[in-house]
């Protein structure tokens, strides 16, 4: 039988800070989604103690409860991590190590596998430094004639680091390449965004109408999916992502930068809210979303997707949407689970996409022409065909889109049908 | 130091209008929470709205706190509008002392320094 993993929850709260009972609740929550039974909650009023981030008291109850393992809510430095291990005999980790075992454990692409590599090790790089550091203190009088071994260990995840990195720049080159090729087929480029566990896979199912897997637990989606959506007249493509957290390190938004990157290229953003959020974790969460959107450069223009309306009454999400609004452009009440609200958001997505711009072309009447006619079917949309000594296009569409279509011709008869006003 | 104050109408997604910006500069022995607070309230003087800087810059002060010490609405950045007018300032700030030093280094600087505590 398959035995649990238990751990015990620690988390500190700062004198100055007022009191957030939510963030427990939310290490709670990643805590189970990476498996963990949880024996108990403990929390502390202080100031950060050097050795051990929580007072000595609070870590000895924590360890009377034998868990595998003690989570810390707020980030541990090296050292501490080896004086709770030395001294407690009990396994310590933090929240950044949580997200990552939940990362760990859910990583099925090749790509995602090695981003979850790389970010474990950017995040063990210094420990594994300070821990050799610490180690070679008691070695000292010998350390430099004992031969390379206290050393190798930081150079070998250096050296695989540089080998990831390597290998994710070519996962990101092909990304780019494939975005780029849609974008030529004439689709526009949707990402949805959002604070982890907003909905996000829900509403991609129900928009694509796929079924990928989408779970009431943080994390579940770590690589993107993309399908084709229609909104009224416009075509574009639909990409599931992976969510974002609270303090989100560096490091791991580096990690995920190919990832992110599907966000950052797109031509709009939904950014998925969970309304059902009391007000105060909403507007925190919110924040968040937008510190990760701006740490990762993403400019595009945002769709806010207000999200679950069937968890609360319409006043109340009346009065929510209100309190974020600074927060939230472009806002659309929607239910996902339910399917509500869905023509709203694809009518808003149609509208706040990169303009298309008619045009009016003249093709041969040949049969060059009519494969020409033919391609414009495929990436524009084609409103009047007139067929007389020259077929007489009247469509809709981007402008590099619909030149590359004729490209085959030597004089593409290229012309807006209203020209801009002014000089 | 130089601080510069943006005075923008911002909206969630960017910055919509920018009205005006102003820079302050001033000479001070130590970055103490006083000289930043009164760097603060000069470069915001006569301005209506929210008051926006960053976290760093006043040492990690709860938000209440500040509010209370400026006597005025304030809060750190947020949404991408708030970071992308923070980003603005602090171009502008670093350009203003850039200047300065410059005008310094041409012996035209002692004009425009104001010292802190007006010494």
């Amino acid at each position: 039988m398959k035995r649990d993993k238990t751990a015990v929850l620690l988390f500190r709260e700062d004198p100055r800070d007022e009191h957030h009972p939510e963030k427990m609740a939310e290490l709670l929550g990643l805590a189970e989604a990476a498996g963990y039974r949880v024996l108990a909650e403990i929390s502390q009023r202080r100031g950060r103690d050097r050795r051990f981030q929580l007072g000595r008291g609070k870590i000895v109850e924590a360890a009377s409860l034998s868990p595998e393992k003690l989570i810390f809510n707020e980030p541990l430095s090296p050292g501490q991590i080896f004086n709770i291990g030395k001294e407690f005999e009990v396994a310590a980790m933090d929240r950044f190590n949580l997200i990552l075992e939940i990362f760990a454990s859910r990583a099925s692409s090749r790509e995602a596998k090695l981003q979850v590599e790389l970010a474990r090790l950017s995040y063990e790089a210094p420990f594994v430094r300070t821990i050799e550091s610490l180690n070679k203190l008691s070695e000292r009088p010998g350390y430099r004639g004992s031969g390379s071994y206290d050393v190798s260990m930081y150079r070998d995840i250096r050296g695989r680091m540089t080998k990831i990195r390597a290998e994710l720049k070519a996962v990101e080159e092909t990304g780019e390449r494939r975005r780029e090729r849609r974008r030529k087929l004439g689709f526009d480029l949707v990402a949805l965004a959002g604070y982890t566990n907003a909905g996000k896979s829900t509403l991609f199912n129900r928009l694509a109408l796929e079924t990928v897997a989408a779970k009431d637990q943080p994390f579940t989606t770590l690589s993107p999916t993309t399908r084709a959506v229609a909104a009224k007249e416009r075509r574009f493509l639909l990409t599931d992502t992976v969510g974002f957290i609270d303090d989100l390190p560096l490091f791991l938004i580096k990690a995920f930068r190919s990832t992110l990157a599907e966000i950052v290229e797109a031509d709009l953003v939904l950014l998925v809210v969970d309304l059902s959020d009391p007000p105060e974790i909403l507007r925190e969460r919110l924040a968040s979303c937008h510190e990760a959107l701006w740490d990762c450069g993403c400019y595009s223009p945002i769709v806010s997707v207000l999200n679950k309306m069937d968890r609360i009454c319409s006043d109340e999400a009346e009065e929510r949407a209100e309190m974020i609004r600074d927060l939230t452009p472009n806002p659309v009440f929607i239910s996902a689970r339910e399917g509500r609200g869905l023509e709203g958001l694809l009518d808003l997505i149609a509208e706040k996409l990169p303009p298309m711009e008619e045009f009016l072309v003249h093709l041969p009447s040949s049969e060059e022409g009519m494969g020409q006619l033919s391609r414009l079917y495929d990436v524009a949309l084609p409103m009047e065909v007139k067929y007389g000594e020259e077929i007489e296009v009247l469509l809709r569409g981007r402008r590099e889109i619909v030149a590359r279509a004729l490209k085959g011709r030597e004089y593409p008869d290229l012309s807006p049908s209203q020209p801009p006003a002014g000089g | 130091m130089v601080s510069a104050s943006v005075a923008a109408r911002i909206s969630p997604e960017g910055i919509e209008r920018t009205r005006w910006i102003r820079l302050v500069p001033l000479v001070a022995e130590s970055v103490e929470m006083e000289v930043v607070i009164k760097l603060i309230e000069d470069s915001v003087r006569g301005l209506s709205g929210v008051v926006l800087a960053e976290k760093g810059d006043l040492y990690n002060l709860a938000r209440w706190r500040v509010e209370s010490i400026l006597g005025r609405e304030f809060k750190y950045p947020e949404s991408r509008g708030e970071r992308r007018a923070m980003e603005l300032a602090h171009h502008a700030s670093f350009a203003g002392r850039k200047l300065v030093l410059r005008l310094m280094e041409e012996g035209l600087g002692s004009g425009v320094l104001k010292r802190a505590g007006g010494a």
